[in-house]
């Protein structure tokens, strides 16, 4: 739910769009003949690279260009056997076109009822933070104007794009990013909302609408990172922000509002820092002042070739230590910046200076070099000269920025504290040009008018849910979830009742990961095989449950789980044997049920039992 | 270029390419700026940049129409700043063409030549630190386009550039066929007391990934530096961006149709290994500068003699094409034989024998020198019997040289020297080309 009724997002100027990347089921990646199923196993070669910042059409750096080139990094690409190739690492030009994967992006621009150019041109989108060996994404714009209703509402879809992923990311340190090229190239679909939505929870149920979508076309990947779900959340006197990397949906609404409580304060803070004419200044040395310092904070990271750096700040005293979010402050955004030099963070002078243990002499000569007046407030930065340097810079940045408003970020969605947190400044509008090394692609109208005709229809594909689940919620639940292709899978396997399979998936399943087993793990054809196992009477629900906990992999580790934990249903004649034994003497039906049911509860079946009983206490 | 009817249809409403335009179809109506037609494909396809940097292609058919918006945006001019220090060591770069001098236009996405080498400079700005640079706008030639007549022009330029200074050169080229114009360099320069250092790049400048950052200043840094007096073809080591291989000019070979590190030595090892801070490691014995200062200028012996063919032979392969250089009064031929140098000789379809035609060649007086299609190793005339008939016949047994090397090699010599002398100093060592010994760990 969102924090706010809806009039308040709209009092607020809230404008929210999203951008869903989901990784397509693909043999083989978008550009080569790799396979796109993350499945090889590392290889030995490791590629070294630097990228550099190629001055923009008008001869400007973007903001995010800059950022990254300040920062140096070298690049190491980590390759593959089966799942990388030359292509990967900017050592090919591409191959042709993966046309499995552009008839699966056809068939997702359908079931959003979207229209498609005549003709679809490859291009080149520049990336600068080095998750592309070649320094651009190859990505082609497939379709626009389609839409996807939530609760009634119909938001659109401005455009669908067909591209590559990007590498994913191993490591991440000052000098260096190291990344995995496995992952790279492997198709993917972005879906781009128009800023439409009206509130955190609609931008919720939209994404959980549109994932649906995605997996009712049986042709995307599943499991950890196959989709994501990117926030682009502004509001009246702020910029556009962006935020990445939602673990679950379920909390997308509660951080969308810390987001906006994020840029409403920072808006204020802004105001406020206007009315005091507010200014920040230039970096200054003060290295001298802590020679021989007691402040162990300082100390330990200046001990070898160590340098302090100072900037006065005028005017923003105060407001610093301003709190933004829950135990975040104007000061931990302006530390975020430093940080990522290489630096712990920043120190200022609306904290607690003597709890770092700062003398009186230091602060008052800090107070004198800068020119700190009533008013004013300082940082400082310490850590090695060159990386103390750069994030004393990077630290005034971000602290002229608050003289501006909300600036234009990347930020990672944190689910533990349900905020959000700075990774880099928001690109400009990334430079494209066209990929001339791939063909254009001519496409044929009339097939994808079919395929429109054709698209599945999500509201009665939920209908069907709940007439074949029979419980509405646990329905619901599954068409949001992950698991809706596997529940066709093994309903279509194994035969098996409709109900049970859905309450495994959603629930059980569920519960079981959250104690640590590894239920994702378990392959959809296991899955049957275990329901199948059900179906023919050689485990009882319970039994299901306990095959599922050891994790099978194979069909047969299901069989041989079964005979390892003594699953097998006693039923029938057998059942009737043990009923008359335990019986004996006995006449009331719910004593000798309980009796049977504690000794032997994996094995049977409650109902058959209750049904024998019956039938054998009557005569 | 589009199709007829819609130049026409833009002519009529003086619409260019570039300019901001709202296209309407059937389907859709778009406004984008108007790029051009790529080469392939349907050419009724208009192909529009919309505002969010997408491409889009609309086919041109009933129900379209186009308007005019506004014309091309202006362009901010790139601003090319080249410091000069005079404290550098001085040194020339040659800029000739190829994928190290072309540059992408973002608007249409045409890859163009750059015909300021400045700007090149611009984009690397390390250089000005590395030397004090002056560039010399030869030509703009895609390596595949080179012919003598451009190696002849290259040699005189460069030496004119040492001999007015230059402490050293750069060369920037195309990829595919610069390890001909090393070997060509490498003939041509006499007296050569420099490092003469040959580059390029196999991505563009214009993308952040280009190999043609390190190529350049690992280049710069050689010619600005070491005391070699060779003509060496410079490019990446490996695939990483850390280190870049000196290769000998009449050694080098390109030998991947796309990697960085495409070019390796061949029965060889590299003259040295380059990293960006300048540092140079020495991995071979090199021809080293003099410090005489008696030492005589650069002299460019630029005689060359286009009639020289390089065959290759292979199963099935018709001698007649040896017949037919005669009759077109060619002078020379290298062969690019097998194995140890062999050619087809005792087919059991006599057509199929080159040895005819080779006698023939040798006796109306042509040149026939013999390399291997191994690439590796040195032929030899002696181990086998086929072998010894072919060099009875006059064969020159090339030692370790390349095909290529040996083709460049014999058209130098007959253009610049008498046949007599020719066919003598075709397996004798000029330019680092023949090795007396070769290493075992010069293989792959």
């Amino acid at each position: 739910m969102s924090v706010h009724e809806k009039d308040y997002y709209k009092k607020i100027g809230f404008k929210c769009g999203l951008e869903v990347h989901q990784r397509l089921l693909t043999k083989s990646k978008l550009f080569c003949s790799c396979s796109a199923l993350l499945n090889g196993p590392q290889a030995s070669i490791q590629i070294e690279r630097r990228q550099r910042a190629v001055v923009g059409e008008l001869g400007k750096l973007d903001a995010s260009t800059s950022f990254e080139s300040e920062r140096g990094r070298k690049f190491i690409y980590n390759t593959f056997k089966g799942t990388a190739c030359l292509v990967d690492v900017d050592e090919e030009p591409p191959h042709a076109v993966n046309t499995e994967a552009l008839d699966i992006a056809l068939l997702i621009s359908a079931s959003f009822a979207a229209e498609i150019p005549d003709e679809v041109e490859p291009m080149r989108k520049e990336v600068v933070d080095g998750s592309d060996p070649s320094a651009f994404q190859r990505t082609m714009l497939i379709g626009y104007n389609g839409h996807v209703s939530v609760n009634g509402k119909k938001i659109k879809i401005s455009s669908l794009f067909l591209e590559e992923e990007s590498s994913g990311i191993e490591e991440s340190g000052k000098d260096k990013v190291v990344y995995n090229v496995d992952r790279l190239g492997i198709p993917l679909i972005e879906i781009d909302t128009d800023p439409d939505i009206e509130t955190p929870q609609e931008a919720k149920e939209a994404a959980q609408r549109i994932g649906a979508i995605l997996r009712l076309t049986g042709k995307v990947q599943r499991g950890i990172g196959s989709i994501r779900q990117d926030v682009n959340i502004s509001i009246k006197g702020g910029t556009r922000t962006e935020i990445k990397g939602f673990q679950e949906l379920e909390s997308m609404d509660l951080i969308i509002d810390s987001e906006v409580q994020r840029q409403e304060n920072l808006i204020k803070i802004t105001g406020m820092l206007k009315e005091r004419h507010a200014e920040v200044g230039m970096p200054v040395d003060v290295t001298k002042i802590f020679e021989g310092t007691a402040i162990k904070i300082i100390s330990e990271n200046i001990s070898v070739n160590g340098a302090v750096f100072a900037s006065k700040l005028s005017g923003f005293k105060g407001i610093i230590g301003m709190e933004i979010n829950p135990n975040r402050r104007l000061g931990s955004e302006i530390s975020d910046y430093a940080k990522t030099a290489g630096v712990k963070g920043i120190i200022h002078s609306d904290e607690n200076l003597d709890s770092y243990g700062f003398s009186q002499s230091e602060i008052s000569r800090i107070v004198q070099v800068l020119g700190i007046k009533e008013g004013d407030a300082f940082m400082l930065v310490a850590g090695e000269k060159s990386m103390a340097e750069k994030a004393i810079n990077l630290a005034i940045y971000r602290a002229k920025l608050s003289l501006e408003g909300v600036p234009p970020e990347t930020r990672a969605a944190d689910s533990k504290t349900m905020s959000t947190k700075f990774l880099r400044p928001l690109p400009g509008g990334s430079r494209m040009y066209p990929e001339t090394d791939a063909n254009p692609i001519l496409l044929d109208a009339k097939k994808y008018d079919i395929l429109v005709k054709n698209a599945p229809d999500i509201d009665k594909v939920a209908s069907d849910l709940r007439d074949k689940i029979g419980n509405p919620q646990i329905a619901d639940q599954l068409l949001k979830s992950t698991k809706l292709q596997s529940f066709f899978n093994i309903i279509k396997d194994s035969n098996a009742n409709p109900a049970l399979v859905a309450t495994i998936l959603v629930e059980k399943m569920k519960e079981l990961k959250r104690l640590g087993i590894n239920t994702d793990s378990i392959s959809d054809e296991v899955l049957s095989c275990v329901f199948s196992r059900y179906k023919a009477r050689i485990i009882t629900k319970s039994g299901i449950e306990e095959v599922i906990k050891a994790v099978p992999q194979e069909c047969s580790d299901v069989d041989s789980i079964i005979e390892e934990k003594k699953l097998v249903r006693i039923s029938g004649d057998e059942l009737i044997a043990l009923i008359k034994e335990e019986a004996k003497g006995l006449n009331d039906k719910s004593i000798i049920i309980n009796r049977i049911m504690s000794k032997h509860r994996l094995n049977i079946d409650g109902e058959e039992l209750g049904e024998l009983v019956n039938v054998m206490l009557r005569k | 270029m589009y199709s007829k009817e819609i130049e026409e249809l833009l002519a009529k409403k003086s619409i260019s390419i570039g300019d901001k335009v709202k296209v309407n179809s059937n389907r859709s109506e778009f406004t984008g700026r108007l790029m051009p037609r790529p080469e392939i494909g349907d050419n009724s396809i208009l192909v529009i940049k919309l505002d969010n940097g997408y491409n889009i292609g609309m086919k041109f058919g009933e129900g379209f129409d186009i308007e005019k918006i506004s014309g091309v945006p202006k362009q901010e001019k790139q601003k090319v700043r080249v410091k000069a220090s005079k404290d550098l060591p001085k040194i020339g770069l040659i800029y000739t063409g190829g994928t190290i001098g072309s540059k992408i236009d973002y608007l249409t996405g045409g890859v163009f030549m750059l015909t300021k080498p400045e700007e090149l400079l611009s984009e690397v700005p390390e250089l000005a630190g590395i030397a004090n640079i002056e560039v010399d706008n030869l030509m703009s030639i895609a390596s595949e386009d080179m012919t003598y007549v451009e190696w002849q022009k290259i040699a005189k330029a460069v030496a004119d550039t040492l001999n007015s200074g230059s402490r050293g050169v750069v060369i920037t080229h195309g990829t595919d066929t610069m390890h001909y114009s090393s070997a060509a360099l490498s003939f041509m320069l006499k007296n050569l007391n420099a490092p003469v250092i040959i580059t390029g790049s196999q991505r563009s400048s214009d993308r952040g990934s280009s190999d043609a950052f390190l190529n350049l200043i690992c280049s710069a840094h050689l010619a600005a530096k070491s005391d070699m007096a060779e003509v060496a073809i410079c490019m990446h080591e490996s695939p990483s961006d850390t280190y870049c291989s000196a290769i000998r000019g009449t050694k080098a070979r390109k030998m991947h149709t796309s990697r960085r590190d495409a070019f390796k030595p061949i029965n060889n090892r590299p003259i040295a290994r380059v990293d960006s801070s300048g540092s140079i490691e020495y991995e071979s014995d090199y021809k080293k500068a003099s410090k005489d200062p008696e030492q005589k200028k650069v002299e460019v012996i630029s005689g060359f003699e286009p009639k020289v063919a390089l065959i290759k032979t292979y199963p099935n392969s018709d001698p007649g094409i040896i017949d037919y250089y005669m009759s077109k009064g060619y002078k020379g031929i290298i062969l690019e034989g097998t194995g140890l140098g062999h050619t087809p000789v005792s087919t059991s379809n006599k057509n199929l024998s080159w040895l005819g035609s080779v006698k023939k060649a040798i006796d109306s007086g042509l040149i026939v020198g013999m390399t291997s299609q191994c690439l590796y190793g040195r032929v030899n005339k002696n181990v086998y019997r086929n072998l010894r008939l072919l060099s009875n016949a006059g064969v020159v047994y090339c030692e370790d040289m390349l095909p290529e090397v040996a083709y460049v090699k014999l058209g130098f010599l007959l253009g610049n020297f008498k046949k007599e002398q020719v066919s003598h100093l075709l397996n004798e060592n000029i330019a680092g080309e023949i090795t007396p010994r070769t290493e075992i760990d010069w293989f792959i």
